[in-house]
């Protein structure tokens, strides 16, 4: 099973997790590291989980660097069916109401083309104690394990 | 050699800009300076006390340093301590990320009164940076003039109760300054419709969270275009908000035309399409935009720049940051700024080996660098109060004592 990590980002904080957790995970996976902004989603391979990571701007949207991917979804509409993800939020309980929405937003996106979630969606507080590494890196530990033996089955 | 760079400025546009230019070539040289001891400009000294996830932006920033070989030269005046020629011939590139710090002036009949204070004079002073001024009396009803993102700070802050302050870093001279000035009532003017309003709606929302005030919202009319309709309905969503005593009143389409009173501000005099009004007062905040400091001739540079959009002012010398754009835009779109200009600033340089880069700083005295900064950092953390994240050190001296600490000690 391949992994690869995808981000949409907006002031650089998803994109650092993403980075930190390629470093992380390297070393016994093989494992690929975009910025949403620059992944087609004609490219998802159904041998690939992926692992996505998503801030939340403005009033619950998603951040500058998801919406252009957004944008080719809605218009392609490509068949995800086969194809498997996990999704890292990243938000600010300061912005209570729309708290977190982008991963959400983005989520929803990946389901209503057809793709599987596994796992829960986890959110990050930038208002919070903890970093955002110490969430991420146990969540993908159990998420690449959940995904063992679903992931590129079905291809 | 792969070129050095000075970037003049550690504030968000500058950090980015490092960010970007060491991601794109990491044996790059990339020297941050800023006048003060510490870094990272208005993300610690104007980003508001109680929005701490905003700040979160500083762990990439303490990546450049940490990993990335950027150095931070901290209590360099470009300008003072060293001119700008001197850093331009010290380094292939020079890159002004300084900010624009002074309020922009009323310029109306009595703008000059006491108790007509500006914003940026007074969040640097509510933050404790260590230029500031004493934090100045309000008295009890603060007129706000201005309708911006800093606009909307300045009145939530002075809005909420000491309990809506946990877990901001406001320091405990700032906390008992706000007790004591017994706010009763703040009025908030633009001079625009609320339809053309500057803040972010988010910014109008967060204020229905507010726990001790009465909101009245006047004259907030309507829009046919949505995005100004949804800042309209945040504001109407607030009139009538009654969670406690302090009176908050929005006022739209008043153009100041004179602070009345003897020897203070008592009163401001507005036009509107309404006629003309004065509206009392104990004190003026202006929240309308930022002009450059005299220490670097911005507008000069900017008059005689090659393409002052691209951020291009001379060979070798480059603006980023509100310094380019001026007092507009948000942390992120520094970040895009500072994107594009780190891919012309690298399609331009040709190192020059005989540049003597940092060197041209080592005789400038009490300069502080990283480590001196995270000594600063660890000691504000661990001092932190009840309630409080951080207690800032609030003086040059004391930032310059702890910097220094066990300096010498090392091998
Ligand atoms: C009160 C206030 C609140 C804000 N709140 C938010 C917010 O919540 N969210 C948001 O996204 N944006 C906010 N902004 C906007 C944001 O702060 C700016 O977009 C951003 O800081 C601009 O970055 P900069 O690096 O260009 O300037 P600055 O952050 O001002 O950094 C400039 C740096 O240059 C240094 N410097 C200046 N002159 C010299 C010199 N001669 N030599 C050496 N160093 C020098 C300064 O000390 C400073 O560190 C706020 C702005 C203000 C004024
Ligand atoms: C202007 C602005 C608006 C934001 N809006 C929201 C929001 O509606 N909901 C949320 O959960 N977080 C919100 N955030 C918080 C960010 O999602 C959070 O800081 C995150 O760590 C940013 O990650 P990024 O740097 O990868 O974009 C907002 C932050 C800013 C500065």
């Amino acid at each position: 099973m391949k992994l690869a990590i995808l981000y949409g980002t907006e002031t650089g904080n998803a994109e650092m997790l993403a980075e930190d957790l390629t470093a992380e995970l390297e070393g016994a996976n093989e494992v690929d590291c975009h910025n949403l902004a620059d992944f087609a989603p004609a490219d998802f391979a159904p041998d690939t989980f992926y692992l996505l990571i998503c801030s939340t701007y403005g009033d619950g949207e998603l951040p500058a660097s998801a919406q252009p991917f957004a944008e080719v979804m809605e218009a392609e509409k490509p068949d995800l069916s086969a194809i498997h993800f996990a999704i890292f939020g990243m938000g600010d309980s300061e912005y209570d109401e729309t708290f977190n929405h982008g991963p959400k937003r983005l989520a929803e996106l990946m389901a209503a083309h057809g793709a599987n979630q596994i796992g829960d969606r986890i959110a990050h507080d930038a208002s919070g104690a903890d970093m955002a590494e110490d969430l991420a890196f146990p969540w993908a530990e159990a998420v690449i394990e959940m995904a063992q033996d679903t992931v590129g089955e079905a291809a | 050699m792969s070129g050095q760079v000075a970037i003049v400025g550690a504030g968000p546009s500058g950090c980015y800009l490092a960010q970007a230019l060491l991601k794109a070539q990491p044996d790059l040289i990339v020297d941050l300076i800023d006048r003060l001891p510490v870094p990272y400009g208005l993300v610690r000294y104007g980003v508001a006390a109680d929005h701490q996830g905003t700040k979160g932006v500083t762990r990439q920033f303490a990546r450049l340093f940490e990993r990335q070989g950027a150095r931070f030269f901290g209590n360099v005046a470009v300008g003072e301590a060293i001119t700008l020629d001197a850093l331009r011939a010290a380094y292939d590139v020079v890159v002004l990320a300084a900010g624009l710090s002074v309020d922009r002036p009323l310029g109306i009949p009595g703008s000059d009164l006491p108790g007509v204070i500006g914003a940026g004079r007074l969040t640097r002073s509510l933050y404790e940076h260590p230029d500031a001024d004493a934090l100045p009396d309000l008295g009890p009803r603060p007129l706000i003039i201005g309708n911006g993102n800093v606009a909307i700070d300045l009145l939530r802050l002075l809005a909420k109760t000491p309990e809506e302050l946990e877990g901001s870093d406001l320091g405990a001279g700032p906390t008992k300054w706000l007790e004591r000035q017994a706010i009763e009532e703040i009025t908030i003017t633009g001079r625009s419709p609320a339809a053309q309003a500057k803040f972010d709606a988010v910014m109008i929302k967060e204020l229905a969270k507010l726990a001790g005030v009465t909101i009245r919202v006047i004259g907030a009319g309507a829009s046919d275009d949505p995005a100004e309709q949804k800042k309209i309905d945040a504001l109407l969503a607030l009139d009538g908000i009654a969670t406690g005593p302090r009176r908050v009143t929005f006022r739209f389409g008043l153009t100041p035309l004179g602070v009345e009173g003897a020897d203070r501000a008592e009163a401001v005099h507005f036009t509107s399409p309404a006629g003309e009004e004065t509206l009392p007062c104990s004190s003026v905040l202006t929240a309308i935009g930022f002009d450059p400091a005299a220490d670097l001739p911005r507008d000069a540079l900017v008059s005689l720049a090659a393409d002052a959009e691209a951020g291009v002012l001379a060979p070798g010398l480059y603006a980023a940051g509100w310094f380019r754009r001026g007092p507009r835009g948000t942390i992120p779109d520094n970040r895009a700024d500072a994107q594009a200009l780190a891919g012309a600033i690298l399609t331009d340089l040709a190192p020059d080996p005989s540049r003597q880069g940092a060197a041209v700083l080592a005789a400038l005295p009490d300069v502080t660098d990283y480590t001196g900064w995270t000594r600063i950092d660890s000691a504000e953390t661990a001092t932190a109060r009840p309630g409080r994240c951080r207690s800032k050190i609030a003086t040059r001296d004391a930032m310059l004592s702890i910097a220094r600490k066990d300096h010498g000690d090392a091998p």
